[in-house]
């Protein structure tokens, strides 16, 4: 995959390669391998086209899991943009993935831009795939697809935030389009599959059954063998902070999902983080302690 | 009148005994909340849930394993099967098409319409899997069946509604008549569409069918 992409690409190094406005905008592809040797999660491959990076690998927790913070220079995504994310964590790895702020859709005059993320997770290892909120301007022309594929007892857990405008100022998602697609499947086998095109000022947006007037919107994934209905239960019990916020809490065999409406991103967050501080202990027998990069 | 069309009025008959008038697909809960209270908001949600929901993708499915099925394509049928049960949005979504999936399994077996046993090998095949296989059976034309399929879903969801909100049976025949006349170009979508171009994403709906499944008293099982 990466070997035919680097062929397609013109051959200049990931920092100097330069945004040609007229033609196709930033294309960048960042290829990250996490594995375990001998207790240790290192970032054993790390290959990078265009603005996309990953800080120096922290270890606040120990060796055993690697936290990685993705970086986005530019901050936002603009028309013609294409940005691609492989991401394979190896037997017995456990890497956990941020971001250091909320990324960006930028309004587009027409062309679309593209984010596409393939996240693997081989066996008995573990993913935690924490990006900050996607905020989707009033205008974008938006594509983005995120697959996770897992083996037998791998484990998963991860977000998507989405804002819909920059309500701060007033903005609404009035025009511009939200293609988005998310796939989990194990061993081949689907879990789950959400596919949607959200039309910016389109009856969806003020729907009863689509996005109700909200403008925030998240959906939690926790993937694990071990899941038991007393986690479908504590997790039940936890509330977000806004007030008016729709939320709720399903279980399937081997999956919880969890999904919030509301008008607040901070809040939609800390409900999902709290999910997940309840669940890693749970699951994954270590304390749920929020990275340090969230609260700044 | 042909007999494939006789056989269509009873796949999509509400006697039909797979338990669909057990179902509310979250209406419940939305009607609980406030939410749905007339026969107008009725009517925007089961449209809404039609339009974004019902005909863009389980129709799209439908569809897609009816052709398997006609191809002689069991694995395909099974692709599709698998898929299907992964866009199901709560664990209640889910139980409710594997229930009735079953039922009409065993239904076409004490029939003796699987002389193949071609559902044999499904452990727990969804209602539309089970539902392609019967009209594909009975040789019912494509178009007739999705539009069929969707009728039957329409026709429960009004009922859920008359029995909920409630209003009379007059209205609830008026939003039949309403909501009916969308079905044939939803029938006629549902044929060109791609897997790719399907939609799921309903999050309002979702998160009332999450909140369904812990209403304190309820009369249906979604």
């Amino acid at each position: 995959m990466t070997a035919s992409l680097i062929r397609k690409l013109p051959e200049v190094s990931g920092t100097t390669l330069a945004r040609d406005v007229h033609a196709t905008g930033w294309r960048a592809h960042l290829a990250l391998t996490f594995e375990n040797r001998g207790g240790t999660t290192v970032l054993s491959r790390r290959v990078h086209l265009g603005p996309l990076r990953i800080q120096k690998p922290l270890y606040p927790e120990g060796p055993e899991v690697c936290h990685g913070i993705l970086l986005h220079p530019p901050g936002g995504i603009a028309g013609g943009d294409v940005l691609e994310m492989e991401l394979a964590v190896g037997q017995g790895a456990h890497a956990f993935i941020t971001t250091p702020g909320a990324s960006k859709w930028y309004r587009s005059p027409g062309m679309l831009a593209r984010q596409r993320i393939e996240l693997e997770v081989a066996t008995s290892g573990v993913l935690e795939w924490f990006p900050q909120e996607a905020i989707v301007f009033n205008g974008a022309q938006a594509k983005t697809e995120t697959r996770v594929t897992l083996a037998a007892d791998a484990c998963f857990m991860g977000w998507e935030l989405t804002c819909l405008g920059r309500r701060a100022s007033g903005e609404r998602f009035d025009g511009g389009v939200l293609n988005h697609a998310t796939h989990i499947e194990r061993e081949g086998r689907p879990l789950w599959t959400e596919r949607g095109q959200l039309e910016g000022g389109g009856r969806l947006l003020q729907s009863p059954v689509g996005w109700a007037g909200f403008s925030v919107s998240a959906t939690f994934h926790a993937v694990h063998v071990g899941l038991e209905s007393a986690c479908l239960t504590a997790c039940r019990a936890i509330r977000p902070e806004e007030e008016g916020a729709r939320f709720g809490v399903t279980r399937f065999p081997e999956m919880l999902v969890a999904r919030y409406l509301g008008h607040s991103a901070e809040s939609a967050r800390n409900w999902c983080a709290n999910l997940w501080r309840y669940l890693r202990p749970a699951l994954l027998k270590r304390e749920g302690v929020l990275p340090r990069i969230w609260s700044t | 009148m042909s007999q494939a069309l006789i056989r269509l009025m009873q796949l999509v008959s509400p006697v039909l005994p797979v338990g669909a008038y057990t179902y509310s697909q979250g209406l419940e809960w939305a009607v609980e909340t406030g939410m749905v209270q007339s026969e107008s908001a009725a009517q925007v949600w089961i449209e809404d849930c039609l339009e974004f929901g019902a005909a863009r993708l389980e129709a799209v499915y439908l569809v897609h394993m009816l052709r398997a099925w006609q191809r002689g394509q069991p694995d395909e049928a099974q692709a599709f099967d698998a898929a299907f049960l992964a866009s199901r949005e709560t664990a209640e979504l889910r139980a409710e098409t594997l229930q009735m999936g079953h039922s009409l399994a065993r239904l076409l077996r004490d029939l003796e319409a699987d002389s193949t046993r071609s559902l044999a090998s499904f452990a727990e095949p969804s209602y539309p899997l089970v539902w392609s296989f019967a009209a594909s059976a009975w040789a019912i034309p494509m178009e007739e069946a999705v539009a069929g399929y969707l009728w039957a879903w329409l026709e429960n969801q009004v009922m859920a509604a008359v029995k909920l909100v409630p209003f009379g049976q007059t209205a609830g025949q008026r939003l039949l008549v309403a909501l009916g006349r969308k079905l044939p170009a939803c029938a006629a979508e549902a044929l060109q569409i791609s897997l790719e171009q399907t939609c799921n994403s309903m999050p309002a709906f979702a998160i009332a069918s999450c909140c369904h499944e812990t209403q304190y008293t309820r009369l249906f099982r979604s």
